[in-house]
């Protein structure tokens, strides 16, 4: 298992779902990913850790979540607990040293995971109490 | 069955109710707040513990009816409060803090413009209220929580009146330098004492909040209870019936999020209640439709009760559950973390409007919830697109009257003062100083740094003056 990035894990469970990274960086991406009858296929990479922004892919089924901040104690990660949708939190690549920090976080620090992610398929590893994880599949 | 935790994993959340017992850490961070060169704060029990050791006053012990009648807070107990909540909001809030934007809805920037709202014009649609019904009749409206469901009367609401409208308000004027630290002292007491009657009214136990009592919101008569436990479904983990129940659970609580600007202030859980088989319960309000939201229409149409209420049977041996904690903003968070795969039973009720009588609340077969789901989504659906095409500038005043109506309607509703706060003191107007912070909130980072960091760190909440005088309002702008 190839580890490419590391996370808070929203919480444990043995669903381990694999897809191809998708960034949805607004509203109307989420829109089309849920109208393209395809959300299933993707593992969902957002930027923000809150919820609303995902609200029709999680209420269609999206089937992993990463998200660049946030943590289990935020409305995403409430959520993800409810509808067992397998989320990795506040991702960082395991390659590089940038981390997110409040109100100290360039563009720079987003651009990266997504320029990494993106168009990968992946798959999520949340049996962790704490970390979840995110290997690369191909 | 896999219940995805560790597996053979006792419960001992018990032990977090026994006196000695200083709770689990949350979170590893730590909090100094006010409490500048002595050892920083904990998350938690233990937290709650060392801030009623450092209390100048009493007012964080259990207060007496008698106490609370009282109009008039001392500086001693205004700044022990001050204290506590600046405490409390970094308890129930930090870990949010590292959401990031949401990528729809500008949230920092429109709370921050409510907090600031709040503080300046709560006070005087509080003390009206307060001479309609009487200091009675503001803890009987805190009262009518324990035989209600679906009542917004609840543990987010009540807290916000003091950690929102006053500490966080006050905390984001002194950010700006708008106001100094005793400036508004009397308006201050006004929203601390209406706070506090109200939580009063609701817990009797003598404590105001729930991390006072281990974070248990246990308010509930036994009778009104048991009517409740009497309809709860059996359900089994895995099963059909379970996943509908689940799923039923988090759409609408999405829904509920989204119909308050992906705010808390859509759910409220109370409890853990011990059942007789050992379980425990938690009781969730989904306000899924707020009529007094013009984007609520889509409920309408779908046609959405105003709240469903969803009841929770948790197996705490199933979970192995180590501390549950029933917070101030009506959240429940449990150590393990997922409880979903531990819930054992269920029940759901609807509220159709926020008057309904309790007789005329109705319940849900978890059977036919597969009927009631699509009407959420359906409703959903359409908020969202609704939402996504607002302007920031709408978004951010629609999120504002989010956190300054909704907060204190229920109040207003109750006591019967809200149409009287809306055409006299013209509630839903924006007062000119906090129209003119619209332009100031995304200078220099305040919304999304300076508030934030003061706010949770705890070192904006600027303790009143010794000696200050308890009648001051503000009196000069130099």
């Amino acid at each position: 298992m190839q580890v490419v990035a590391e996370g808070f894990n929203a919480f444990e469970t043995q669903k381990s779902p694999k897809g191809e990274v998708k960034f949805l960086g607004s509203p109307k991406d989420v829109i089309e990913v849920v109208r393209s009858g395809k959300l299933q296929d993707y593992i969902l990479l957002v930027r923000g850790g809150t919820t609303t922004f995902l609200t029709p892919a999680l209420s269609m089924g999206a089937s992993g979540v990463i998200t660049m901040s946030g943590a289990p104690e935020s409305h995403l990660g409430i959520l993800s607990r409810e509808f067992q949708i397998p989320c990795v939190m506040t991702a960082y690549l395991t390659s590089s040293e940038s981390r997110y920090a409040v109100g100290n976080t360039d563009d720079a620090h987003f651009e990266e995971i997504a320029d990494t992610l993106v168009g990968k398929t992946v798959q999520l590893h949340c049996d962790d109490a704490e970390v979840g994880r995110v290997s690369i599949v191909s | 069955m896999s219940l995805e935790m560790t597996p053979g994993l006792r419960s001992t959340y018990k032990q977090r109710y026994e006196p000695n017992d200083d709770g689990l850490r949350f979170q590893d961070l730590v909090f100094e707040g006010n409490f500048v060169g002595q050892e920083p704060l904990r998350d938690g029990i233990l937290g709650d513990k060392v801030q009623k050791q450092r209390a100048k006053s009493k007012v964080l012990e259990k207060v007496s009816k008698e106490d609370v009648l009282v109009d008039q807070f001392t500086l001693d107990e205004l700044n022990d409060l001050n204290n506590y909540l600046a405490w409390n909001i970094w308890d129930v809030l930090v870990m949010r803090a590292t959401e990031g934007v949401s990528g729809m809805i500008p949230r920092q920037e429109y709370e921050i413009l409510a907090f600031m709202h709040q503080f300046y014009r709560w006070p005087e649609v509080l003390r009206m209220t307060t001479d309609e019904v009487g200091a009675q009749g503001i803890l009987d409206i805190g009262a009518s929580a324990r035989r209600e469901i679906g009542t917004k009367v609840n543990a987010v609401h009540d807290w916000s009146i003091g950690a929102v409208g006053f500490g966080m308000g006050r905390c984001g004027l002194l950010a700006l330098e708008a106001i100094g630290p005793n400036d508004y002292i009397e308006e201050s007491n006004e929203l601390l004492k209406f706070m506090q009657r109200i939580e009063y009214g609701k817990r009797q136990d003598g404590y105001i909040l729930n991390s006072q009592d281990r974070y248990r919101c246990q308010i509930h008569e036994p009778d009104f209870l048991a009517g409740i436990i009497n309809q709860l479904e059996t359900l089994e983990p895995g099963s059909p019936k379970h996943d509908s129940f689940t799923r039923f659970n988090a759409a609408a609580e999405l829904l509920a999020f989204l119909d308050h600007m992906d705010c808390r202030l859509g759910l409220g859980d109370t409890g853990p209640y011990e059942l007789d088989n050992g379980n425990i319960l938690i009781l969730r309000d989904l306000f899924v439709n707020e009529p007094i939201f013009h984007w609520s229409d889509v409920c309408d149409d779908a046609g959405l009760p105003h709240a469903y209420t969803i009841a929770i049977e948790i197996d705490p041996e199933i979970l192995g559950l180590q501390e549950i904690r029933v917070n101030d903003i009506s959240t429940t968070f449990t150590r393990p973390k997922n409880y979903i795969p531990a819930i054992v039973g269920g029940a759901v009720f609807a509220r159709e409007q926020w008057d309904t009588p309790m007789k005329d609340v109705r319940s849900i077969a978890i059977d036919d919830l597969g009927g009631e789901l699509p009407k959420i989504q359906d409703a959903t659906l359409k908020m969202y697109g609704k939402v996504s095409r607002m302007c920031r500038r709408d978004l951010i005043w629609a999120g504002q009257y989010v956190y300054y109506v909704d907060m204190i309607l229920p109040y207003l509703r109750k006591a019967g003062t809200y149409e009287k706060a809306c055409d006299e003191y013209q509630l839903w107007e924006v007062d000119q100083r906090v129209s003119n912070y619209y332009y100031d909130i995304s200078k220099r980072g305040f919304a999304q740094e300076v508030v934030p960091q003061k706010i949770f760190s705890g070192q904006g909440y600027l303790p009143f003056g010794e000696g200050a005088d308890l009648r001051r309002s503000k009196y000069r702008w130099l």
